[in-house]
């Protein structure tokens, strides 16, 4: 098993980008339109179950960045790169669309998730895949919730007519990569 | 409960990971514990964030018109609308299922209903701002949101020729 310390190097992430910035402007911004349009006891309720949900989900997001974080050290990179890397042609974005549809745990695991498989060799095809089988099949969500609320016959024709589109949006992506390169 | 159980299958997994770290290449820890520490300090405060303005925001939108809005559409319009509505809708699976479950019983058909599953599943606007962009960055979720956008489209006029 290889033990090469997996690059890129280990650097700390910027804390405060745009994004970050974006998304705190939001709640900024949406938090005081529910203070000034419903209340404030409304507000508190609402801030005080999104905290509590936060906490809730605090052990669910450390279990996760371990996890992703451990598998680049673990998982030895020509492994990685063979499986679902940019070379790893259909069959890759296949393994690829099955891991985000197998893997259990919600959006605060799945993209650190991603992010470490990208960072121990997965191409952005297959990281594109990964997230896709993930929304689109995620078996938690889909066996949990959408077969309780909708008719099975209904969720097996979506699922049915959804079933390529990982692997294609993987294979646009790649070839979208290659162009952009060749330029 | 559903927290609780992944949860506690994660943590197997985080164990195992750590348990053969330990086994293959103890002398990686520190610089694994750095990064957790790193990504951790980077996520939380977005996760947090992030959640806070999910929830404000599901309390400013019209859920109820959001369910009546494509209970009436039909054909490539209504199929263009529940796109568009499914893309928009907040909260969990939770909201979205039970919206698709009463416009359904309102008289929905499977063409708009798949369109709308589908553009809550690939397009969801609410996952993207709170979790995609933060954590997997700007040129990630554009490039996934660009593949992903017709699909939901194409699945709805696909069942609209194939009418199961």
């Amino acid at each position: 098993m290889s033990t090469q310390p997996p690059d890129p190097p280990a650097k700390p992430p910027k804390l405060i980008d745009g994004a970050f910035l974006f998304i705190l402007a939001l709640a900024l911004g949406s938090g005081a339109a529910v203070f000034w349009l419903k209340g404030a006891d409304r507000f508190t309720q609402i801030l005080l179950h999104d905290l509590g949900l936060s906490l809730a989900l605090l052990p669910k997001i450390a279990a996760g960045v371990v996890i992703a974080t451990a598998l680049p050290f673990l998982l030895p990179r020509e492994r990685v790169l063979a499986l679902i890397g940019p070379e790893s042609g259909l069959r890759g974005l296949a393994i690829a669309t099955a891991a985000g549809a197998v893997f259990p745990g919600g959006p605060s695991v799945t993209y650190p998730l991603t992010i470490g498989l990208m960072a121990a060799g997965a191409d952005l095809g297959a990281g594109v895949a990964l997230v896709s089988g993930w929304v689109l099949f995620g078996l938690n969500r889909t066996l949990i919730w959408e077969l309780s609320f909708l008719p099975a016959h209904f969720v097996a024709l979506r699922v049915a007519l959804s079933l390529p589109a990982p692997i294609l949006m993987g294979l646009i992506v790649r070839r979208a990569m290659r162009t952009g390169a060749e330029r | 409960m559903n927290i609780v159980i992944g949860t506690v299958l994660l943590w197997a997994l985080a164990f195992e990971a750590l348990r053969r770290m330990r086994r293959d290449a103890p002398d990686q820890l520190p610089a694994l514990w750095v990064r957790t520490r790193n990504l951790m300090i980077f996520m939380v405060p977005r996760v947090v964030v992030g959640l806070l303005g999910a929830g404000f925001i599901a309390e400013l939108l019209p859920v109820d018109q959001i369910q009546r809005g494509f209970g009436e559409g039909s054909g490539l319009i209504g199929v263009a609308l529940a796109s568009v509505l499914g893309a928009a809708t907040p909260g969990g699976p939770f909201v979205a299922f039970a919206i698709g479950a009463a416009a359904l019983k309102a008289g929905a058909g499977w063409p708009a209903l798949i369109a709308y599953v589908t553009a809550w599943s690939v397009m969801n606007l609410n996952r993207a701002i709170v979790y995609e962009l933060p954590l997997m960055g700007r040129r990630f979720t554009l490039v996934r949101a660009a593949v992903a956008l017709p699909l939901p489209f194409v699945l709805g006029a696909l069942a609209l020729m194939f009418p199961a």
